[in-house]
């Protein structure tokens, strides 16, 4: 028998060092050691990518055994042969080993990433003679590269922040409208004849800041306000519950709920449960004010409130000009100002639409939608109050049961925008132990990291430069690849199994011919 | 003696495997090692600032003062009682605890780690552990509850805690709640001792 071990463990071992091995194995290893590094905690990636390298020698063994006809049985009494378990077989074994030993692969692809680095710099060293200072002088400069990247980055993060202010900004305001004991009509007086003097701005400005809001807190207005534009109030108050958290989030919350819930029977205006006396207000106001405004019809939602919207803009504008006033009793100068102020209101609605559109995939629109038509144009006269208080009921025990599901949700949504937000003010890209950074943005700029990052891209402007036999494989490539890794959400692992793989495949459009690999592979 | 071989693990005597690729390479690996040490696979589990990575460090002898949230995973080999224990610890927070169940294969042994003075959430830990017992790859095995920050006043007794996790129910299964401060060290031992008694030495009993 142990003629015969001896002679599979031989073939065995002569295999690991044949090219039919080789290429892949190193072939794995190089496109995937890039997120290797040697700090002390391990990246979730590196479980993944363990596990795919298991399934790589697995399949390589088994069909090696296979071709050559050693049976599972003699491999097995193989490997547990002495001659297999001496000490220069094991150096053969290794990458065998390393299938059953995290620590082994580890520390195998933390060497691989630290030889193609130092590949990297004799390369660049030879073509330029010198090493540029970034990589001798032990400082992590960020090349120009890095630093253009880094601005617009920046830039990007800057504007989302902005439109996300922008947004909790409207929230906050829909939320203050939705506390109906939240005001009393008694400082309204007061706080309108101070806007009235201004005139209404015919440039758009912002979206209203907080302290514009709180002074614009008129409970019937708003609230009419608020019943005509559906889509955007409950869009947002549903995250705002989410995102206030701490005050109110169950009232608003569960407020919000109910109006994605009621919505399919009820018409969309019914959604803001506001006592009849309220509603009243709003009949009288809302049917003298039909607008003359076309709408764009960009969305159906739109074209369908098309009337109600546009009352509903108009109103906004007559209360942030301090106009209490019914529309038709203004002087004609009022008039084309609320327009123009109406026209302004509306664009910007529709902006955070369709950004919201984007953002979001079932929206509580889309329910909204669905609404009978119907309905809606009836329910600014205050008819549809009597519905809308009985399907409130109705709706109750549905909602506090989906109330947790969605609010978590959200919260997590949130959270995560937080975040970017916070890391916004630092303004310098993190390393990824400081924060709960989403994964996507850390993995990209490994500020962690010295001096790799430099190093690709160095390669990178090289490659550019010099002809394409060159020794080094084009890995700042493959590694844009390995670093896609990290961002694979956490959920969903087998599709973004799946995208990752694909991510890490070389590009079509690879400069260097496959015959070119050989030369690792010696003789 | 299929059934033996049902779920290899590290130091199985040698024996005859028929169909070890469909079952993967473990156990030829194992030969080609020559294991003349025994291991011990066991995964730390718990939520985020449980302790987790402090009772790794403290296990391991390390310093415990540069811990930070654990973002993947951690890895330290003991050797305790003759046996090498490899421990990992990986990240608790909770859009991290979708991978624990990657990790849970051939494992030996669960320890799972609650802070104690975090009453707010010992539902929420008590469902993930729930999760985690019920998975098949923790069919079995045992578990170690560390009720852990007991150095904090508020912290409530390993008893209470027992109750309100149901300990008492699990039948198919050792287990064993050890009140404990990786901070200080203290029951961290009592903990480990108990390993050796009821896992290490069942270990090599096989």
């Amino acid at each position: 028998m142990s003629e015969d071990s001896e002679w599979v463990v031989e073939s065995i071992a002569g295999y690991l060092g044949s090219p039919e091995w080789v290429i892949p194995v190193t072939d794995f290893m190089e496109n995937k050691c890039t997120v290797f590094d040697d700090e002390d905690e391990n990246k979730l990636t590196y479980t993944e990518i363990h596990q795919q390298y298991k399934v790589l020698v697995e399949k390589l063994l088994e069909n090696y055994m296979e071709e050559v006809g050693i049976s599972e049985q003699q491999f097995t009494d193989a490997c547990s042969s002495p001659f297999a378990q001496s000490k220069a077989l094991q150096a053969v074994f290794q990458p065998v080993l390393a299938t059953d030993d995290f620590q082994v692969f580890r520390s195998l692809m933390v060497q691989k990433n630290v030889e193609l680095q130092l590949q990297a710099l004799r390369v660049i060293k030879e073509r330029n003679g010198v090493l540029p200072d970034c990589l001798t002088n032990g400082m992590d400069m960020m090349s120009e590269l890095e630093q253009q990247e880094m601005r617009i980055l920046q830039e990007v993060l800057r504007r989302s922040k902005e439109e996300y202010d922008q947004e909790m900004a409207r929230r906050t305001q829909s939320e203050e409208v939705l506390e109906p004991a939240s005001t009393s009509s008694s400082d309204r007086p007061l706080q309108n004849s101070a806007e009235s003097l201004g005139p209404v701005p015919a440039q758009p400005t912002n979206t209203p800041k907080k302290g514009e809001v709180k002074s614009n807190r008129q409970p019937d207005l708003v609230a009419s306000s608020q019943t005509q534009m559906p889509v955007l109030t409950n869009g947002a108050s549903t995250k705002v519950s989410s995102a206030a958290g701490k005050r109110d989030k169950e009232e608003t919350g569960s407020r919000s709920e109910e109006c994605v819930q009621k919505s399919a029977a009820v018409s969309p205006t019914a959604s803001v449960k506001f006592p009849p006396g309220q509603d009243g207000v709003d009949a009288k106001v809302s049917p003298a004010v039909r607008p003359p405004l076309k709408e764009p019809g960009s969305s159906s939602s739109v074209r369908r409130s098309r009337g109600q919207a546009g009352e509903a803009w108009l109103e906004e504008a007559s209360k942030e000009a301090g106009i209490s006033k019914p529309f038709t009793e203004l002087s004609e100068a009022q008039q084309e100002q609320l327009q123009q102020r109406a026209l302004y209101l509306r664009q910007q609605r529709d902006k955070l639409q369709a950004l919201k559109k984007e953002q979001q995939r079932p929206t509580p629109a889309q329910c909204k939608q669905e609404g009978d038509p119907a309905n809606r144009s009836v329910t600014a006269n205050g008819l549809a109050t009597d519905r809308i208080t009985a399907s409130q009921t109705g709706s109750a025990p549905l909602v506090a049961q989906n109330k947790k599901d969605v609010t978590a949700e959200e919260k997590k949504r949130l959270q995560k925008r937080k975040h970017l937000a916070e890391k916004l003010k630092e303004e310098k890209p993190s390393s990824r132990r400081e924060g709960l950074v989403p994964p996507d943005f850390v993995s990209g700029v490994d500020g962690g990291r010295p001096p790799l990052p430099d190093l690709l891209r160095l390669h990178r402007n090289t490659q550019n430069s010099t002809r394409s036999d060159s020794p080094v494989r084009p890995r700042a490539q493959h590694s844009t690849g390995g670093l896609r890794e990290d961002p694979s959400p956490p959920v969903g692992s087998e599709a973004s199994q799946a995208s990752v793989t694909k991510a890490l495949a070389p590009p079509a459009g690879l400069p260097w011919p496959m015959g070119e690999r050989r030369w690792k592979c010696g003789p | 003696m299929n059934s033996e071989m049902g779920r290899p693990r590290a130091g199985t005597p040698r024996t005859v495997h028929l169909e070890l690729f469909t079952r993967g390479l473990f156990s030829v690996i194992q030969k080609l090692k020559g294991t003349t040490e025994q291991e011990l696979r066991i995964v730390l589990l718990g939520l985020d600032n449980g302790g987790k990575t402090t009772l790794l460090k403290k296990l391991a002898s390390e310093d415990i003062n540069t811990v930070t949230p654990t973002q993947g995973f951690n890895i330290k080999s003991v050797t305790s009682h003759g046996m090498k224990l490899n421990v990992w610890d990986i990240g608790g927070q909770r859009k991290i605890r979708t991978f624990w169940k990657k990790y849970l294969e051939n494992t030996d042994l669960l320890i799972y780690v609650i802070d104690s003075a975090d009453k707010k959430r010992f539902e929420e830990t008590g469902l993930e552990l729930a999760e985690l017992i019920d998975e098949e790859n923790m069919k079995d095995v045992p578990v170690l509850i560390f009720a852990n920050k007991q150095d904090l006043a508020t912290a409530s007794p390993a008893s209470e805690i027992a109750e309100g996790l149901n300990l008492h129910t699990y039948r198919d299964r050792k287990w064993q709640i050890q009140a404990c401060s990786a901070l200080s060290g203290e029951g961290v031992q009592d903990g480990m001792n108990w390993i050796s008694c009821n896992i290490v030495k069942a270990k090599k009993d096989t």
